[in-house]
C-alpha cells in the first residue's frame, strides 16, 4: 500500500515538474532577466569569469552558429589550434547552409540564439532589422577602434550593413562579383568557336553545343546551356545584367523601380525564352537542383555555366573522372545588345555576424567576443581558419597559399571554418589563392576585372517595411511569372499582370518606402 | 431526526456529496487502471493541450524577444490579413481539392484492395502481396519525388523517353499545372494504399465464417457474398476510419506537397501547410503564420464535427 503512494507522490511530483519546467521556458521568453536560468554555457561564462577574474588563463567560452556548407560537420583539429591561441573555448552549432533561415527564425522565435549568430546574408539581415532596432542586438560601432584588426574592416563594407547609422555586425568579405561563364573550351575548339563576347555569341555558342555535335560522337546528346531553379545565384541573373538590367533595383525617370519593370528584364526573359523553346538550356531547369545542374556539364551533357566561376576547380575535378580529356575555360566579358558589358555585385560582404543582448549579458562578455573575432582577423589565425595547418592542408607557394593534393581531407577539415572567418585578404591578411588549375587562377583575375564594370544595388542603404515584412513573398509573385514566362506558360500580358500583382499587394508601398528614404 | 429537517436543497447537496464519495471510492478501487491512463492523460496535457497556449500569437504582434506577455495585442489583424489576401481562396480551394482527392479517390483504394486480398485463397501469395503493398510506406516523400522526378524530367526520364519512342510529344509532367493533381494522388496511393488495408483486412477476419457459409447454401456467389456480408460487416470501421480521415483534413502532408511545389504549379499546389511554413519559418512571420494554422485548425474541426453528425444521421456509430 504505502509502495503505491509512493508510485503516485513520485508522478504527482514529475507532473508539478514538468509544468514549472513548461511556465518557467514560456516566462522567459518574456522576462530577459530570467535568461541566464535556462542558458548554461551563459553561467558557466559567469563562473570562468569570476574565478579567473581580470587576467584569467581559464579559456572564455561562449556559442556560435554557423552555416556549414559541407555534408558532415568538420574534425575540430583546426578549431582546437584556434583555440589554443585565441585562448577560449568555442561551441559550434553547425547548421546545414540549405535550412539555416529555418534554424536562425526557429532559434530566435524560441529566444535561444547563440552568443554569435552569423546571418547567412542580406535577406536574413534585413529580417532581424525590426529585432535590431529594438535594441536586441549589441551595438558594436563604438569598440571597435578598441581592437587592432577589427578597425581595418573597409568602411564601405561596413557602411551598407549599418541601421539607422549604428553597427551591428561584422562582416566577411566576399569578392564583389564572381558571376561570369564557365564553358567546355575542347567542344569550342572543336567546333571553331571563341570566348563570346556579345549575348548573340552567346545564344549562337549554345546553339552549336546542342545542335552541332560538339563532343563528334555523332549522337545528339548535349545541349548548351545548364541552369537550376535559382533566378538569382543561377544564370539568370548575370545574363540579365549582360543586358544591362539594374541590380534588383534601378533608376528610371528619376525614380527608383525594381529590376522587372525594366525592358532589359524583359529582354533576358525572351532570350530565355529562346533558348528554352529551341532545347538550348535543360528543359526542366526551373526544378533542377544545383548538384543536377552541375552534373550536366560534369559528364559532359552540357557545355556552358553560368554562376561563380570560381566553380571550375569542383567542377574539373569531377569531370575528369567521366572524362580525362575534358577541358573548361571560364569568361566573364558579355556585351548586351546596347554595346556594354555589366554584372551583378552584392554588397561587398558575403556573411555578417551579429551578437544577441539575450545571451551575450554583459559589455565585458561582448569584449571578450569581439576579442576572439579580433584575433581571427590576425594573419596568422586568419590563415588557420580559411587554409588550415600549413605543411598539412596548404602549403605557401609564392606568397599565396595552395591547398595540398588531399582536397578530400581540406574539404573535411577546414572547409566548414571558412564560414566562421571575418574581412577578407586586405583586411586580414591570410594568404590568397594558389592555384595550379589554370582556370581557377583565371577566375581569380576575372573577379577582379569585374570590378570595371559592376552593377550596384542601389537600395542597400535604403530602408522600406513593407519590403522587410513582405518583400520575399511578394517576389515569389514575380518569380513564378518569370518562370512561366520562360517557358511560354505566360505572355507579356501575363507577366505584367503580375507585376500590376505585386504592386498593389504592397508593391506600391515598397517602391514610395524605398524612394522616400533615399 | 435530523434528517428530516432537511431543505431540498441541502438534499441535494448531500447527494452530490454522496456522489462525490462514491466516485472517490470507485477510483479508489480501480487505482491501478486510472494510474494505467496517468502516462496518456499527460501525454496529451503536455504536448496536446499546453502548447494551445502558444496560438495567443495569432492574436498579436509577436516579437520573439518581448515574448507572450509583452508583444503588442492586435486581435483579429493578423485573420482578416489572411481572409483579405488574394491568395486566400486559391489556397483554400487548393487545400480542399486536394483533401477530395483524398476522400474520393484514395480512401476507397485501401478497402478494395483489402477485399481482393481476402479472396485470394493461396495465403502465401497472399502475404507476399500484403507484405509488397506495405514497403512503400516507409520510404520518405524525399525519396519517393525523387524517384518520380528521375523518371519524369524532360532532361532524360525514363517516362518521356518512352512517350517519345512511341512518336508522342514529350510532355511535361513536372512543370504543368494539369498534371500537378494526378501526381500528387497517384504517389500518395503508391505509398500508402497498402498500409491502408491492415486495419481492413484484420475487420474482415472478424466476420463470422458460418455467415459466409449460410450464404452459400443459399446460392450466393464470391461477389454476393463480399457485397452482402463482407461490406457491411467492417461497415462501422470504415466510417469511423472515414471521420478519421476527414479530421486529418488539412494533413495533406507538408512534405510532399512542398517538394512537389515549383513556380509553374503554385496556383494549384500552394496549400495550408506549405504557406505557413514559408511565411513563419522562412521569413520569420510568427503571428501571421500561427493565424493561418489556427484557422486551418477550425476548419478541420468544423468538418469532424459535421461528419460526426452526418454518420449519427445515418445511425451508425461515430466517434463520439
Amino acid at each position: 500500500m504505502s509502495h503505491f503512494k509512493k508510485v503516485i507522490a513520485f508522478m504527482l511530483f514529475m507532473l508539478l515538474l514538468i509544468v514549472a519546467v513548461a511556465c518557467n521556458s514560456s516566462e522567459s521568453g518574456g522576462e530577459e532577466e530570467n535568461q541566464s536560468d535556462d542558458n548554461n554555457s551563459n553561467s558557466n561564462e559567469e563562473t570562468a569569469d569570476s574565478d579567473g577574474g581580470e587576467s584569467s588563463d581559464e579559456p572564455f567560452s561562449f556559442s556560435l552558429m554557423a552555416n556549414l556548407h559541407t555534408p558532415e560537420v568538420p574534425e575540430e583539429k583546426v578549431l582546437e589550434e584556434i583555440e589554443g591561441i585565441t585562448n577560449t573555448d568555442v561551441e559550434i552549432q553547425w547548421v546545414p547552409d540549405n535550412n539555416y533561415e529555418d534554424r536562425l527564425n526557429t532559434a530566435f522565435a524560441t529566444n535561444s540564439l547563440p552568443d554569435a549568430v552569423f546571418l547567412k546574408n542580406q535577406t536574413t539581415f534585413i529580417q532581424f532589422r525590426d529585432a535590431i532596432e529594438d535594441d536586441q542586438f549589441w551595438e558594436i560601432g563604438p569598440y571597435l577602434d578598441e581592437f587592432e584588426n577589427l578597425q581595418k574592416l573597409k568602411d564601405n563594407v561596413l557602411d551598407n550593413t549599418r541601421v539607422n547609422g549604428n553597427l551591428y555586425t561584422l562582416y566577411q568579405g566576399r569578392p564583389l562579383s564572381r558571376q561570369g561563364m564557365i564553358y567546355r573550351k575542347d567542344w569550342a575548339d572543336n567546333l571553331g568557336l571563341e570566348a563570346p563576347t556579345t549575348t548573340e555569341e552567346f545564344m549562337e555558342m549554345a546553339r552549336a553545343f546542342t545542335e552541332d555535335d560538339p563532343d563528334g560522337n555523332g549522337e545528339n546528346d548535349t545541349f548548351g546551356v545548364t541552369d537550376r531553379s535559382d533566378l538569382i545565384y543561377g544564370a539568370f541573373k548575370t545574363v540579365s545584367s549582360w543586358f544591362g538590367t539594374p541590380n534588383y533595383w534601378g533608376e528610371k525617370d528619376g525614380q527608383l523601380l525594381p529590376e522587372f519593370m525594366f525592358d532589359e528584364y524583359v529582354q533576358t526573359m525572351d532570350f530565355f525564352r529562346e533558348m528554352h523553346e529551341n532545347g538550348y538550356i535543360n528543359q526542366d531547369f526551373p526544378v533542377t537542383s544545383k548538384v543536377d545542374q552541375q552534373e550536366f556539364i560534369k559528364n559532359g551533357s552540357a557545355g556552358i555555366y553560368v554562376g561563380s566561376m570560381g566553380d571550375v576547380i569542383s567542377l574539373y575535378n569531377d569531370a575528369v573522372a567521366i572524362n580525362p580529356d575534358v577541358e573548361y575555360d571560364v569568361h566573364n566579358y558579355v556585351e548586351g545588345p546596347d554595346g556594354e558589358f555589366g554584372v551583378w555585385a552584392i554588397p561587398g560582404f558575403g556573411n555578417l555576424v551579429m551578437f544577441p543582448k539575450s545571451s551575450v549579458e554583459t559589455e565585458e562578455d561582448l569584449k571578450k567576443i569581439l576579442g576572439f573575432f579580433d584575433s581571427l582577423m590576425a594573419p596568422e589565425v586568419a590563415n588557420l581558419s580559411y587554409w588550415g595547418l600549413e605543411g598539412e592542408h596548404y602549403e605557401v607557394v609564392d606568397g599565396s597559399a595552395k591547398v595540398t593534393d588531399d582536397q578530400a581531407k581540406f574539404d573535411r577539415e577546414v572547409k566548414p571554418y571558412q564560414a566562421i572567418g571575418i574581412g577578407e585578404p586586405e583586411t586580414n591578411g591570410r594568404y590568397e589563392g594558389f592555384f595550379e588549375y589554370e582556370p581557377k587562377a583565371k577566375s581569380e583575375e576575372l573577379f577582379k576585372d569585374n570590378e570595371n564594370y559592376l552593377i550596384e544595388d542601389p537600395t542597400v542603404p535604403l530602408y522600406s517595411e513593407t519590403y522587410v515584412q513582405d518583400g520575399a513573398r511578394l517576389q515569389q509573385i514575380i518569380t513564378d511569372a518569370t518562370y512561366q514566362y520562360i517557358l511560354g506558360q505566360t505572355d507579356l500580358e501575363g507577366f505584367e499582370a503580375a507585376i500590376e500583382d505585386w504592386k498593389s499587394q504592397g508593391g506600391e508601398d515598397i517602391i514610395e518606402e524605398f524612394n522616400a528614404s533615399e | 431526526m435530523e434528517t428530516t429537517t432537511l431543505t431540498p436543497r441541502e438534499e441535494a447537496r448531500q447527494l452530490k456529496k454522496m456522489k462525490k464519495a462514491e466516485t472517490w471510492r470507485r477510483i479508489k478501487r480501480n487505482k491501478m487502471i486510472y494510474l494505467m491512463i496517468l502516462p496518456g492523460l499527460l501525454y496529451f496535457l503536455i504536448y496536446k493541450y499546453l502548447p494551445m497556449y502558444g496560438l495567443i500569437i495569432s492574436f498579436q504582434d509577436y516579437k520573439p524577444y518581448k515574448g507572450i506577455a509583452g508583444s503588442e495585442w492586435v486581435g483579429l489583424e493578423h485573420f482578416h490579413r489572411l481572409v483579405t489576401s488574394s491568395e486566400f481562396w486559391m489556397i483554400f480551394k487548393n487545400t480542399l481539392v486536394l483533401f477530395g482527392l483524398q476522400i474520393f479517390i484514395f480512401f476507397p483504394i485501401p478497402i478494395i484492395i483489402s477485399l481482393m486480398l481476402n479472396e485470394v485463397r493461396h495465403t502465401f501469395f497472399k502475404k507476399g502481396v500484403q507484405t509488397l503493398i506495405y514497403i512503400p510506406h516507409f520510404m520518405s516523400w524525399v525519396v519517393i519525388v525523387s524517384i518520380s522526378y528521375v523518371m519524369l524530367t524532360l532532361d532524360g526520364g525514363i517516362i518521356n523517353a518512352i512517350i517519345e519512342s512511341l512518336g508522342f510529344e514529350k510532355i511535361n509532367f513536372l512543370l504543368n499545372d494539369d498534371w500537378f493533381r494526378p501526381m500528387y494522388i497517384l504517389q500518395v496511393i503508391w505509398r500508402e494504399a497498402g498500409w491502408g488495408t491492415i486495419i481492413f483486412l484484420a475487420a474482415i477476419t472478424a466476420v463470422d465464417p458460418q455467415l459466409y457459409e449460410a450464404a452459400r447454401m443459399d446460392g450466393a456467389n464470391r461477389f454476393r457474398q463480399m457485397w452482402h456480408i463482407t461490406l457491411p460487416a467492417i461497415r462501422n470501421v470504415i466510417i469511423v476510419l472515414l471521420i478519421l480521415k476527414i479530421g486529418d483534413v488539412l494533413e495533406l502532408g507538408f512534405e510532399h506537397v512542398y517538394l512537389l511545389l515549383n513556380s509553374s504549379n503554385r496556383n494549384v499546389a500552394e496549400i495550408f501547410d506549405t504557406y505557413v511554413y514559408v511565411a513563419g519559418l522562412q521569413q520569420g512571420q510568427f503571428s501571421y503564420s500561427t493565424a493561418v494554422g489556427f484557422f486551418k485548425g477550425a476548419v478541420g474541426l468544423v468538418m469532424v464535427v459535421f461528419a460526426n453528425w452526418l454518420a449519427k444521421r445515418f445511425n451508425e456509430e461515430g466517434i463520439y
